[in-house]
């Protein structure tokens, strides 16, 4: 069936653009594991003329790697690039407005992506990629230590009062396991981890100091200072910490579904996902929108054979799922069941929770007003500012950024 | 003509040449980044504007926002103790290794070989081990210090704010120690024998030989190896970035770090410069110490 739909799709891109030479386009990538690398891999040996070179550049460097190629004018033609560092390129003209590609387009139809990974990637009106993928991060959870701890593993914190109140009574020393591992690392993905708790408490990126914000950090710090977390969650990314819960030093973690697979496999435990614990009944929910978008650089020679390849990664979404555990950023497309159980049990959850799910921005300064918020959790969590006044600190470097 | 022919060919306009030739290369590879490095520190340089050739001059402002950054005094101090605290432990452990390696017992100068292995090794990798190493759940060190009664709890080495500069500190004493040995190895070696034979003789005890004839005869290469040691803790990277990226909450970092974090991570190039003019001043003097010992060495 795959291969059927792959070679009509290929037949179709061969009628309908006339190449009249090979074309040869660079694409640099987080991983050549992604749904892009992947893609772009069959997307070249199709009989289309275009082979896509994909260099695979680390995470915490693609941005300035990028920005470095870019200003020597070197840059890959296509790149995929996390969607809170998109508006910096798109406003800046270093990606090429798609629009006109879009509304000529059989296959890419904006209004089917979800807002947020759709605003994610649009600046003064002009669409500047689309998503490849989208994420949030959810609450998983050790059913069995659940079970030990006397808590009930069909009824998971709900708010963040019952979320203390569990990762206490799972905490325990004795065999090295902590109620909860998290991210609250210096990084982007401490701004990605803490900002939805922020805005379930009323704020936001543009005010981080809202009344209510600072009960986030307090329980954030309450969580460090009684030792329910490990120390090294200042210092550790999602993936790390993620890790431990895997290996039963954790009784909750919070993270994304791009943990499943890696936990389908080694976690030895019955574990489930629930949504991320709101402050009180009834608060309106929040978590954070993540992945990366695909997008044109504004210099390529052949912006044609990009974007068919972009069409091509869009016709291939109902893949991201099944294949990668991601989430297809398209409301028409149902989570295909993947045949592990513990899997297709997430998937709803995490389908829930990203109706929640907000940008980080969209604003072309993101990295300074995330490392902000880096130093205002950062700071407070070590005990040399109270949350407050980390808050509005924060607050303060970001008003000047803003204005 | 046929004078300068001459004296390109053999005399004072073939040494003119050949330093000319070293001074352009210098002035291609050092010096134009050098210089262009001063100009963005007083200009506005941000993500998009970096690969124009003019920027807006903003004169002393990058400067003034470096010195008025909370994080401004803390870098100061951080920089100071790291750097005087590893060359001083890099220095002294690898000045004894170099003393017990110049005893003539079989094998010395094997395990002085083997003692490079770790200095030999890349930076990132160096630090990703003692990341591992350092650990507070389930590192090694830890856990030898627990077995050894020495610590109660575990140290949580790279998150803790107390520990934070410490670790990098003990990472690079380990990584930068076998440098400091193998150069003070060979000006051990280049001490002539006969001197302690004769003060053995006259009745010198091992601690009056050290302090006679060891140290002084030493004093050029240990101002080399001094001046050395601190530009190399100074250039200092990838520990900071493999262990504990300059955090938590900026507890362990150092100018260097503090120049990338602002470059590439908040993309404001021209106080990233301003902390590299800063210390490029730092090291040339550092430098002028070095030229001076070496200038010694050579005379001896």
């Amino acid at each position: 069936m795959k291969k059927l739909t792959l070679a009509a799709f290929g037949a179709s891109l061969f009628a309908s653009t006339a190449l009249a030479d090979d074309v040869t386009l660079t694409m640099w990538t987080e991983s050549s594991n992604a749904p892009e690398a992947v893609f772009a891999t069959e997307f070249s040996e199709m009989d289309n003329g275009i082979t896509i070179d994909v260099r695979e550049v680390r995470f915490d460097d693609l941005v300035a790697e990028t920005l470095r190629a870019f200003a020597t004018q070197s840059n890959p033609d296509i790149i995929a690039i996390d969607n809170p560092d998109h508006a910096a390129f798109a406003s800046r003209g270093a990606f090429l407005d798609l629009t006109p590609y879009v509304e000529q387009s059989d296959q890419i139809d904006m209004d089917n992506y979800f807002d947020g990974p759709r605003s994610s990637l649009t600046w003064d009106d002009g669409v500047f990629g689309i998503p490849r993928a989208s994420n949030t991060i959810a609450l998983y959870y050790n059913k069995d230590m659940f079970r030990a701890a006397g808590l009930n593993p069909d009824s998971p914190p709900a708010t963040w009062d019952e979320l203390y109140e569990a990762a206490k009574a799972l905490t325990d020393p004795d065999n090295d396991v902590y109620g909860i591992a998290f991210s609250a690392k210096a990084s982007e993905e401490g701004t990605f981890q803490f900002l939805p708790w922020a805005q379930m408490a009323g704020g936001s990126f543009d005010n981080i100091n809202a009344d209510g914000v600072s009960e986030a950090l307090d329980l954030w710090k309450a969580f460090f200072d009684e030792g329910l977390t490990s120390p090294d969650t200042l210092t550790r990314g999602q993936w790390d910490s993620t890790g431990t819960f895997n290996g039963g030093n954790a009784a909750m973690a919070i993270s994304g579904p791009w943990e499943l697979g890696r936990m389908a496999s080694d976690a030895q435990f019955d574990w489930g996902v629930t949504l991320l614990p709101v402050p009180e009944q009834g608060a309106p929910r929040a978590s954070a929108l993540g992945d990366f978008n695909l997008a044109v650089f504004a210099n390529t020679e052949n912006p044609d054979a990009a974007f068919s390849f972009l069409e091509y990664a869009d016709s291939q979404a109902e893949r991201v799922w099944p294949e990668f555990t991601r989430m297809p950023s398209r409301k028409d497309i149902e989570l295909a069941p993947t045949g592990n159980e513990k899997i297709d049990a997430a998937a709803p959850v995490f389908v829930e929770q990203l109706q929640y799910a907000r940008n980080r921005g969209p604003h072309p300064e993101w990295p300074r007003i995330s490392k902000a918020i880096q130093d205002a959790f950062q700071s407070a969590l070590t005990g040399q500012k109270g949350a407050q006044e980390a808050l509005d600190d924060a607050q303060g470097q970001i008003d000047r950024i803003l204005n | 003509m046929n004078r300068l022919m001459t004296s390109l060919r053999d005399g004072i306009g073939f040494d003119t040449l050949l330093i000319f030739a070293a001074l352009a290369y210098l002035m291609a590879f050092a010096g134009l980044p050098l210089i262009y490095n001063i100009i963005i520190s007083f200009q506005q340089v941000d993500m998009f504007s970096l690969g124009s050739l003019f920027h807006q001059a903003v004169g002393f402002e990058n400067y003034a926002a470096v010195f008025h950054d909370p994080l401004a005094w803390r870098v100061l101090v951080n920089t100071v103790v790291f750097t005087l605290a590893s060359v001083f432990f890099q220095f002294t452990i690898g000045f004894a290794f170099a003393l017990f390696f110049n005893q003539k017992f079989p094998g010395a100068t094997w395990f002085r070989g083997l003692f490079l292995a770790g200095w030999v090794m890349p930076g990132l990798v160096v630090g990703v081990l003692w990341n591992w190493l350092l650990s507070g759940d389930f590192g090694v060190i830890n856990y030898v210090l627990l077995s050894l009664g020495l610590i109660s709890e575990p140290i949580f080495w790279r998150s803790d704010v107390d520990y934070s500069l410490i670790a990098v500190i003990l990472a690079n004493i380990w990584y930068g120690m076998p440098f400091n040995m193998i150069l003070l190895a060979v000006g051990l070696a280049a001490i002539p024998d006969d001197l302690y034979e004769a003060a053995e003789l006259d009745g010198a005890n091992a601690v009056q030989r050290f302090f006679t004839i060891t140290l002084p005869m030493m004093r050029a290469t240990i101002g080399a190896v001094l001046a050395l040691g601190i530009i190399f803790t100074l250039q200092q990277f990838d520990l900071f970035a493999a262990i504990t990226s300059g955090g938590p909450a900026g507890s362990s970092t150092v100018a260097q770090y503090w120049s990338w974090q602002l470059s590439f991570r908040e993309f404001d190039f021209g106080r990233g410069a301003v902390i590299s003019v800063i210390m490029i001043i730092v090291v040339l003097g550092v430098s002028a110490i070095y030229v001076r010992s070496t200038r010694a060495e050579t005379r001896l």
